[in-house]
């Protein structure tokens, strides 16, 4: 017997609120890099139960594409949090706001 | 008919001579002259060419040559078109403007080359365009056209008034003559509206014409009433008749201050710091002219006005006895000229007003001749004498420049009305056809009102013309210049004597007070006039102002020749007064005696320190007002649009804190709002 849909939905918001916090509260920039990562996947979670409940592969492809877009994004990321230790000094999100106005 | 395919070319040349002596007057022999005088002699031959063409026979002609606006189809569709229309009117005017306009370049060798003015190039442009604009505007097939070259003259005055701009005097006169000249413009600007807004075109030509249409919308017309112009006047709620008097008198407005007529004439006598040739051709025979002209154009549309024409013929009558009474104590020669000049106007607007069209192009014409031939001659003395202009410093010169004393002789002859020169045949046709209008007509009492004005006006014309020849030509030379003044050469002698022949002579076309000896069929002019297009001739507006003005012609006992006496005695008077006063050998200033009545004179009735005080006392601080409300009330709803913008923009700038974790709240928090919103809104609760 399979497992109901509203499961894994419980688990995707239970993993996407655990990221949001994460955004929220975190200042450091890796943790926030990472939360986002949370996020994404509790998407994906979604996309994979859905296509196996309609019996739809779609949903399946769209994760893989998640994933490698998520993988893009981790690079562009690091590179990001890299020029921002050199020129700050720290990776600590809330610190840089010279450009504020 | 191919010779009318050249009609364009007649003011295309002198256009090319604008274009020659602008680009390249400096290159050119003798600064841009010999293009003038080779583009204005071909716009003369092809004027002579186009009224041997008409007078032979041939139909007049009209011809779209650009439409620069085409009117959707539809029935208030509106095209703007540039066209030429050559009838008898206008071929005539052609002849005048390109002929005198040939003389002038000639002199201005003379007047401007000979003397070393600096800036020749541009004077030259200023005569190319001026002769371009004023021929275009004469052969104006619509209002529309006309009223834009109308525009373009004034420019040109403008520009050749302040020739000599490093003045003060001519750059002064010359926004005085640009602003003066608007402010009739203005109105003819409206009432060339009121005629696109009441019949849809502004052709002067054929059916469709506006002319045309208002005559059929006359009550009385036997034809139908246009469409477009009975539900215009239901729109503003006007009769046929007094509508188009105020749409004539909304025109007249442009007519009264380019043809220097009371009280829009100040500009004129200012005019005179222009060059003397300049003077001659713009400010004497033919700019100033173009107003009376516009009226003889449209004469088919004022002869449906009583009321206008009354006003033309007080408003004229009036000016010319007016200005006549300033030009008595002037002292320089071309101011005399000046009030001369506004003085024939008037005569020329009282023979319109006073139902003599013929008499009015007449003496339009023969005007143009004496009185170019005056500002020439006065041209040639203000050379030999040095440019002083003042009279009482000359004296006698009529035996050191006797060609500039026949010509300037034959030309004050004929200004003063003296048998057998040009101007007393047509100063005569205009008073002889006021009177007899007015004693013929129900309504004739401002005829005859504007008939004394003008009959008063013959013995000062007189007067002050001969105070003028005796003060510059007889008696002892009083300054050593006029002793011994410069002599001129033969481009200044060429055109005096050829405008002093036309002067003495060219009355032949017309020779009104003695029709009875000679026959009617032998009055060139009016065959001439009355044979012109369909609808607008002499012969038609006749009928016009019999129907519609009430204009009837009383029949005198003796005809023409006893009122033709009466002002032939009048002018002799005025002959005799100035010898008496004026013709010994050291004259004295006898107008002096005149005391505060001089005084007024002088200072022309102090009509310049009036318009001043009203522009000074009443129309600055009501601009000054509507300063304040502009800037106040409008500019301050505008202000305060923006600054309500500028400071709640500063105020929301600060919610951008530059902290990423804020923003994600920001957006947390509005994601959860809005779901909130479509969860109460859809109700899910």
């Amino acid at each position: 017997m399979a497992i109901q849909p509203q499961f894994y939905l419980l688990l995707s918001a239970g993993v996407f609120c655990a990221g949001l916090f994460g955004v929220l509260t975190r200042s450091n920039a890796l943790m926030f890099l990472m939360s986002v990562e949370l996020m994404l996947n509790a998407a994906n979670i979604n996309f994979v139960a859905f296509s196996f409940y309609y019996g739809n592969v779609t949903g399946q492809v769209f994760s893989l594409f998640v994933m490698g877009l998520a993988a893009a994004e981790v690079a562009v990321g690091i590179g990001i949090i890299l020029v921002l230790y050199r020129n700050f000094g720290d990776i600590d999100v809330t610190g840089p706001v010279t450009m504020r106005r | 008919m191919a010779v009318f395919d050249y009609a364009p070319a007649i003011a295309v040349l002198p256009l090319a001579a604008f274009a020659l002596a602008l680009f390249g007057g400096r290159y050119l022999p003798k600064r841009g002259a010999i293009a003038g005088i080779a583009a204005t002699g071909g716009s003369l031959v092809l004027s002579l060419w186009m009224l041997v063409t008409i007078a032979l026979g041939a139909d007049p002609h009209q011809q779209t040559l650009y439409t620069f606006v085409a009117g959707a189809d539809g029935v208030a569709s509106v095209d703007l078109s540039f066209g030429i229309f050559i009838d008898q009117l206008s071929a005539l005017m052609l002849v005048i403007v390109s002929l005198i306009s040939l003389l002038v370049h000639v002199f201005s060798l003379g007047y401007m080359n000979d003397e070393g003015e600096t800036g020749l190039p541009r004077y030259y442009a200023g005569l190319g365009l001026f002769t371009f604009s004023m021929l275009a505007f004469v052969f104006s097939d619509n209002l529309l056209m006309s009223f834009m070259f109308f525009e373009l003259v004034g420019l040109c005055s403008f520009l050749l008034i302040g020739f000599w701009f490093r003045d003060d005097a001519p750059s002064s006169a010359a926004k005085k003559a640009f602003l003066v000249t608007r402010f009739g413009d203005y109105f003819f600007l409206i009432g060339v509206v009121a005629v696109f807004a009441t019949f849809g075109t502004t052709a002067f030509v054929g059916e469709e014409s506006f002319i045309a249409m208002a005559e059929h919308a006359m009550p009385g017309s036997e034809a139908a009433v246009p469409g477009v112009v009975s539900d215009w006047l239901g729109v503003v709620g006007l009769s046929a008749s007094q509508w188009f008097t105020v749409v004539g008198l909304l025109v007249l407005g442009g007519v009264i201050g380019k043809s220097a007529q009371f009280p829009l004439h100040t500009w004129l006598p200012d005019a005179m710091e222009g060059p003397t040739p300049v003077s001659a051709l713009i400010h004497a025979a033919t700019m100033v002219a173009a107003g009376v002209y516009l009226v003889a154009r449209m004469y088919g549309f004022y002869a449906l006005s009583p009321t206008a024409l009354g006003i033309i013929a007080l408003v004229g009558g009036f000016t010319a006895l007016f200005a006549a009474t300033m030009a008595l104590v002037k002292q320089e020669l071309k101011q005399v000229l000046a009030y001369s000049t506004i003085s024939q106007y008037g005569y020329m607007m009282l023979a319109l007003g006073g139902g003599g069209y013929v008499a009015a192009v007449f003496h339009l014409t023969t005007h143009a001749a004496f009185k170019a031939l005056l500002f020439l001659g006065a041209g040639s003395v203000i050379i030999a004498m040095h440019h002083n202009e003042n009279m009482w410093d000359m004296g006698g010169l009529k035996d050191r420049m006797p060609v500039t004393y026949a010509t300037f002789l034959a030309g004050s002859l004929a200004l003063a009305g003296v048998f057998p020169f040009a101007g007393f045949w047509s100063k005569d046709e205009v008073l002889f056809e006021t009177l007899v209008h007015g004693l013929g007509s129900t309504g004739g009492t401002l005829l005859l009102l504007g008939y004394a004005f003008g009959l008063l006006a013959v013995v000062f014309t007189a007067l002050y013309t001969f105070r003028m020849v005796f003060l510059t030509f007889h008696g002892d030379a009083r300054t050593d210049t006029a002793e011994d003044p410069e002599p001129v050469r033969w481009n200044v002698k060429l055109p005096l004597a050829v405008l002093g022949v036309l002067a003495t002579v060219v009355g032949v076309i017309n020779l009104g007070a003695v029709k009875k000896i000679i026959g009617e069929s032998n009055l060139f002019l009016h065959e001439w006039l009355f044979h012109g297009a369909e609808g607008l001739n002499g012969e038609h507006y006749e009928e016009l102002l019999h129907d519609f003005a009430g204009y009837t012609a009383a029949e005198l006992p003796g005809g023409p020749l006893a009122p033709a006496a009466v002002s032939l005695g009048l002018a002799l008077v005025g002959v005799g007064l100035a010898y008496r006063l004026y013709g010994g050998a050291d004259p004295d200033p006898h107008m002096l005696k005149l005391g505060s009545v001089r005084t007024t004179l002088m200072n022309n009735y102090y009509l310049d320190e009036f318009q001043v005080w009203l522009a000074m006392s009443v129309t600055a601080p009501v601009a000054r007002v509507a300063d304040t409300f502009d800037q106040g009330i409008v500019d301050g709803v505008v202000n305060g649009i923006s600054s309500v913008s500028l400071l709640s923009g500063d105020r929301f700038r600060e919610i951008q804190t530059g902290i990423v974790t804020n923003y994600a709240a920001l957006l947390t928090l509005g994601l959860t709002l809005l779901v909130l919103v479509f969860a109460l809104a859809g109700g899910w609760f």
